[in-house]
C-alpha cells in the first residue's frame, strides 16, 4: 500500500476512533489496539524500499510529500512498535480518563504524526507533523495527574519548535528549498552556514529527548501522564528527538562538513559540545532517578540518562558508537516501555505508583515482575539481554576514540542505574506485602501480551543482536560510514568482539551446574513472610517492617535536592510574567480606548514596516 | 571442548581460591595475635553448609541464589587465569565486568525477596559503594584499552610480558594504586566491608540465609574474589604462568587481608566519597597521561 494512503488512512482512522469511543468507551480502546496494529504491519513492506515519493497535498511551490529510506523506516518500526504494544493498555483506562474520546484520538494522531517526521521528505512537512506530536500529546498530559506539567512540557517544546522553524526559514532563505536531500548536498559548499543551522535545528531534537538543560519537562510530564501515555512518550515520543539529531549530524554530513573546524578530542567542536550535553544528562539523570520515591518519575530521570547514550552514540557518527546509539533508541523503547507498563499494571490494580506505598507484589504479580526484572537487565546493560549489546557498541565507540571525559559520564551512568532500576524491584516488588494490597490479582490477559511481547524482544535480540545490527549497518552504508561488523552471532569491534550466543549457553550452563548444587541438596522449609530474623524483637506490622521509603537515604542526601535547573527556569518564568504585567499596566489600562489604540498603532507600523525603514 | 576447559576452570578456581581464604584467615588471626583455623576451614565450612537444612522464603529467594552461583560461576569460565584461556576473544574486560553483575543482581534480588529490612539495607549499601569503586577501576582500565587497542584480559597482561619493570604496576603506578583500593572495594574488605557490616546490620544481605543457600553464596563469594583479584593481576602484575601467577596471586589477596585485618569500616557515604575524591582523580590524571602523552606504554624505559 503506498505510503500517503497509510498516513491518510491514520488520520482517519484517529477521527473513526473518536467517535467509535463517543458510542462506547470499550470498542473505542479496541479499536485503537486494530488501527496501531494495521499501520505497524502495513508499514513493514518498506523495509528495503529507498527513495520512493509520495505526495501527499502540492500547494503552490511547496507540497507535503513523503520519501522512504531505511532510517526512516527503522524509526518508524520502532515508533509504531511501542504504540502497537502499548495501546493493549488502552480499553483499560478508558472509565479512568475524563475524556477518553479525545484520549484515543490524540493517541492516534501523535502515532501519525510520528510517521510523518520520519518520512518527511523536506523540512516543512517534517515541522508540521512534528508539531502535530507536540500538540496532540500536549492535550493527553493533563488528563492525567498535574495540570502544571504541560505547561512545562509546550514551554520546553516550543523553544525546539521556534528554533527548528527558525532554522527551517534560514535554510530556505541560503538555498531556496526545503528539501532536505538538497540541502543535505547544498551545505557541503558553505559549512560555516550549517553550523548556525545545526545547533538551531538539534535543539528541536534536545528538547524532544530531554537533554539537559531541556530535561525538566521528561519527569514532570512521564509523571503525570496518564499511566498508558508515559510508556509512549518515554519509549516513543522521546525518540523523535533521536531521529532529529539523527538526521542533523548523520543525514547531512556533519563530521565531514565540520573536518576543518577546531577540533576537541578528534572531533569538531560542534558535536563535542552535543556529546558533552549528553554526557551531562547521563549524569543529571542518573542522580536524580537516584532519589525519585515515585516509580514514573524515576523511570522519566532514567529516560533522560538513557537519551544521553543515544545521543552520544548518534553524534559519534562511527562504525560502533553508531550502531550502538541506533541499537539503544530500540532498546531502551522496549525496557522503558516495559517498565512503564508494569507500573502502569501496578497502579491499575493497587491505584498508586509510590514505591514507598508497595512492596511484595512478586506474590501478587509474577508476570509483571518478571517484565520488569527483564527491562532493567536490558536497561542497567547486564548480558545477556538486547541493552548489553548497545551499551557494549557505545563503549566501544568511546574506548576506541578514547573520549576518557564522556566515558566517565558513560560509566557512571553505568554503575548509577543498577540503583536507579533496582529502587522499584526492590521496594514495590520484593519485601513484605503490605495487607491492604493481599487481594491484588495479575493484570488480567490482555495487558499481559505487550508485557510478554517485550520481554521476549529484549532477549530476543539480547542474543541475536545480528538481526538488527545487520538492517543497522545498511543504514550506516547508505548515509557513508562504515557498516558495523558482524559474523552471525559475533559482533565486531575495534578492541574485542562479542558473541551473545556463548556468552548465554555459558550464562545457562552456569545457571544448570548452580541449579544441580541446589536440587540435589536438602529441600529447605517454607517459611513466612514475617518469619525472620528481627534481632529478637516482635514484629507484627508488615508495613512498618518493610524498607521501601528513602532508600539511599545516606547516598541522596549528600548531594541535595536543589534543582538547580528548576530554580533557573522558575526565576526566567517570573521575569517573564513581569513582564507582561509591565505591558499590560503601561499598555492595556482600564479604558478600552487606549488599548484599542496601542493595537491599531501597532499592526499599523508592521503594515508600513517596510515602506517607513 | 571449550566448555570442558570451563569446566576446568571452575574446579581450578574452586580449589585454589578456597585453599587461599583459608590462609587468608590463618595470616587475618596472626595479625590479630589469635592462631586461626586450619587452612581446609573454609573447604569444611561449605561442604557443611550444604548439609544443613535451610529455610526459603518463596520462589525468587530461591531462584536469585541460583542466579547469584551461576552468573558468578559463567563469569569465572571468561576469566583466563594464568594463560589459559575457555573462549578465545571473550575475555574482554566488559563482558567480564557486567557478567558479574548478574551474580550480584541474582543475590541482590534474593536478599530483598526474603523480606528483611537488614537485608534490603545491606543491598543498598552494596549498590551504593558499587558506584564508588567500580567508576575509578573502570576509568584506568578505560586508558589501557584505548592505548592497546584491545579490552582483551589475557592480551593486556601479554603485553607487559618480559622483566618485572615492565608490569603496569610500575608502568602505571597511579592507576595500580588507584585499581588496588578499588578491588579492596569489590572484595568487601575492611574498611569498605560497610555492605555486610555484621555488627551494624547483622551481615545486611545474607542475615537470612542458612544452610545450601548461605554454602552457595559462600561459593559465589570466594568465584568472585577470585575474578576480581585475577583481574588485578593480570591487568598490573602482567599475569604469567601457573607458578608466577598463583604467587602474585597470593601476593595480592594477602596484601589487601593484611591491611584490612588492622582498619575499622567507613560508613557508606564515606566509601563513595573517599572513592571520588582522590582515586577518581588520581584515575582521570592516569587515563590522562596514558593516553595524550603515551607515557608508560609508548614511551618507557
Amino acid at each position: 500500500m503506498a505510503l500517503n494512503n497509510i498516513i491518510i488512512q491514520g488520520l482517519l482512522s484517529s477521527l473513526i476512533v473518536f467517535f467509535l469511543t463517543k458510542f462506547n468507551k470499550k470498542v473505542g480502546g479496541f479499536f485503537t489496539i486494530i488501527f496501531s496494529g494495521y499501520l505497524f504491519f502495513s508499514l513493514i513492506s518498506y523495509q528495503n524500499s529507498a527513495g520512493e515519493v509520495f505526495d501527499l497535498i502540492k500547494f503552490g511551490d511547496f507540497d507535503i510529500s513523503f520519501i522512504t529510506s531505511n532510517y526512516a523506516w527503522f524509526f518508524s518500526m520502532v515508533l509504531l512498535l511501542t504504540y502497537f504494544l502499548v495501546s493493549f493498555f488502552n480499553p483499560f483506562w478508558m472509565k479512568k480518563l475524563i475524556n477518553p474520546a479525545a484520549y484515543n484520538l490524540l493517541f492516534m494522531l501523535s502515532m501519525v504524526g510520528t510517521l510523518g517526521v520520519f518520512y518527511a521528505k523536506d523540512f516543512l512537512t517534517m515541522f508540521i507533523f512534528f508539531e502535530i506530536i507536540v500538540w496532540a500529546s500536549l492535550f493527553i498530559i493533563p488528563m492525567g495527574k498535574s495540570r502544571k506539567s504541560p505547561v512545562i512540557y509546550y514551554t520546553i517544546s516550543s523553544i525546539g519548535s521556534f528554533s527548528m522553524l527558525y532554522a527551517i526559514f534560514y535554510l530556505y532563505n541560503t538555498f531556496n528549498t526545503f528539501d532536505i536531500e538538497t540541502i543535505s548536498s547544498a551545505v557541503i559548499s558553505n559549512p560555516n552556514d550549517y553550523i548556525f543551522v545545526f545547533f538551531l535545528m538539534i535543539m528541536a531534537g534536545l528538547t524532544k529527548l530531554g537533554i539537559f538543560p531541556f530535561h525538566t519537562w521528561l519527569p514532570a510530564a512521564h509523571g503525570s501522564a496518564p499511566h498508558t501515555f508515559s510508556p509512549v512518550l518515554s519509549g516513543g515520543l522521546v525518540k523523535v528527538g533521536g531521529f532529529i539529531a539523527f538526521v542533523v549530524t548523520a543525514v547531512i554530513p556533519s563530521f565531514n562538513l565540520f573536518a576543518d573546524h577546531m577540533q576537541i578530542m578528534g572531533v569538531p567542536f560542534e558535536n563535542y559540545l552535543i556529546m558533552v550535553l549528553g554526557g551531562i544528562s547521563i549524569v543529571v539523570g542518573t542522580l536524580m532517578a537516584i532519589k525519585q520515591d515515585d516509580a514514573k518519575k524515576l523511570i522519566a530521570y532514567s529516560t533522560v540518562s538513557n537519551s544521553g547514550y543515544i545521543l552520544i552514540g548518534i553524534a559519534m557518527v562511527n562504525q560502533v558508537g553508531f550502531a550502538g546509539g541506533l541499537m539503544h533508541i530500540f532498546n531502551h523503547a522496549m525496557a522503558s516501555g516495559a517498565m512503564f507498563l508494569a507500573f502502569a499494571g501496578v497502579a491499575y490494580r493497587t491505584g498508586t505508583t509510590k514505591m514507598s506505598e508497595l512492596g511484595g507484589l512478586i506474590k501478587r504479580m509474577p508476570l509483571s515482575f518478571a517484565a520488569y526484572l527483564i527491562a532493567i537487565i536490558s536497561l542497567a546493560g547486564i548480558p545477556p539481554m538486547s541493552g548489553f549489546a548497545s551499551k557494549w557498541m557505545i563503549f566501544q565507540g568511546l574506548v576506541s576514540e578514547g573520549q576518557m571525559f564522556l566515558a566517565v559520564a558513560a560509566f557512571f551512568g553505568s554503575v548509577g542505574s543498577f540503583m536507579y532500576v533496582f529502587r522499584p524491584l526492590s521496594a514495590a516488588f520484593l519485601g513484605q506485602l503490605s495487607p491492604k494490597h493481599k487481594n491484588v490479582k495479575e493484570v488480567p490477559f490482555l495487558m499481559q501480551i505487550p508485557l510478554i511481547a517485550m520481554s521476549l524482544l529484549t532477549i530476543f535480540f539480547g542474543v541475536f543482536p545480528g538481526a538488527m545490527l545487520e538492517y543497522i549497518s545498511k543504514i550506516q552504508q547508505s548515509l557513508g560510514i562504515d557498516g558495523i561488523r558482524i559474523e552471525g552471532t559475533k559482533i565486531y569491534a575495534n578492541t574485542g568482539m562479542w558473541d551473545s550466543l556463548v556468552v548465554t549457553l555459558v550464562f545457562g550452563l552456569g545457571f544448570v551446574v548452580a541449579a544441580i548444587f541446589f536440587f540435589m541438596s536438602q529441600k529447605a522449609k517454607k517459611v513466612d513472610q514475617m518469619d525472620t530474623y528481627t534481632s529478637a524483637e516482635f514484629i507484627h506490622d508488615p508495613d512498618m517492617y518493610h524498607y521501601g521509603k528513602k532508600y539511599y537515604a545516606s547516598f541522596e542526601e549528600s548531594y541535595g535536592n536543589k534543582k538547580r535547573v528548576e530554580i533557573l527556569f522558575d526565576a526566567i518564568a517570573m521575569r517573564v510574567h513581569e513582564f507582561g504585567s509591565m505591558v499590560k499596566s503601561w499598555f492595556f489600562g482600564k479604558s478600552i480606548s487606549v488599548s484599542l489604540f496601542w493595537i491599531t498603532l501597532f499592526f499599523a507600523l508592521i503594515y508600513f514596516w517596510g515602506d517607513i525603514v | 571442548m571449550s566448555y570442558l576447559i570451563g569446566l576446568l576452570l571452575l574446579l581450578i578456581a574452586f580449589l585454589w581460591q578456597l585453599t587461599l581464604e583459608g590462609f587468608q584467615r590463618k595470616v587475618t588471626a596472626r595479625v590479630q595475635r589469635r592462631v586461626g583455623p586450619p587452612w581446609y576451614q573454609t573447604f569444611i565450612d561449605i561442604f557443611k553448609a550444604f548439609s544443613k537444612s535451610s529455610i526459603s522464603h518463596g520462589f525468587i529467594y530461591d531462584f536469585g541464589v541460583i542466579m547469584a552461583l551461576g552468573g558468578t560461576m559463567a563469569t569465572v569460565i571468561f576469566m583466563p587465569f594464568a594463560g589459559i584461556v575457555a573462549f578465545d576473544g571473550l575475555d574482554t574486560f566488559f563482558v567480564i565486568i557486567y557478567l558479574l553483575a548478574i551474580g550480584s543482581l541474582g543475590m541482590a534480588m534474593s536478599a530483598v525477596g526474603s523480606g528483611n529490612p537488614w537485608a534490603s539495607i545491606g543491598v543498598m549499601r552494596a549498590l551504593t559503594q558499587m558506584l564508588g569503586y567500580e567508576l575509578p577501576f573502570m576509568i584506568v582500565v578505560f586508558g589501557m584499552i584505548h592505548v592497546y587497542g584491545t579490552s582483551s584480559i589475557s592480551a593486556i597482561a601479554e603485553m607487559q610480558a618480559g622483566g618485572f619493570l615492565d608490569w603496569h604496576l610500575f608502568r602505571m603506578p597511579l592507576g595500580a594504586i588507584v585499581a588496588f583500593i578499588s578491588v579492596m572495594g569489590m572484595l568487601a574488605k575492611k574498611p569498605y566491608d560497610t555492605p555486610i557490616a555484621p555488627a551494624e546490620i547483622a551481615s545486611g544481605p545474607l542475615v537470612e540465609y542458612g544452610g545450601k543457600h548461605i554454602g552457595m553464596l559462600m561459593l559465589q563469594h570466594e568465584f568472585a574474589v577470585f575474578i576480581e583479584v585475577g583481574l588485578f593481576v593480570h591487568l598490573f602484575l602482567g599475569g604469567g604462568g601457573i607458578v608466577a601467577y598463583i604467587i602474585k596471586y597470593a601476593a595480592v589477596y594477602l596484601f589487601a587481608t593484611i591491611i584490612s585485618a588492622v582498619l575499622g569500616r567507613f560508613k557508606v557515604e564515606q566509601v563513595v566519597f573517599n572513592y571520588y575524591k582522590v582515586p577518581l582523580i588520581l584515575a582521570i590524571i592516569q587515563t590522562a597521561i596514558v593516553i595524550f602523552t603515551g607515557l608508560g606504554v609508548k614511551i618507557w624505559l
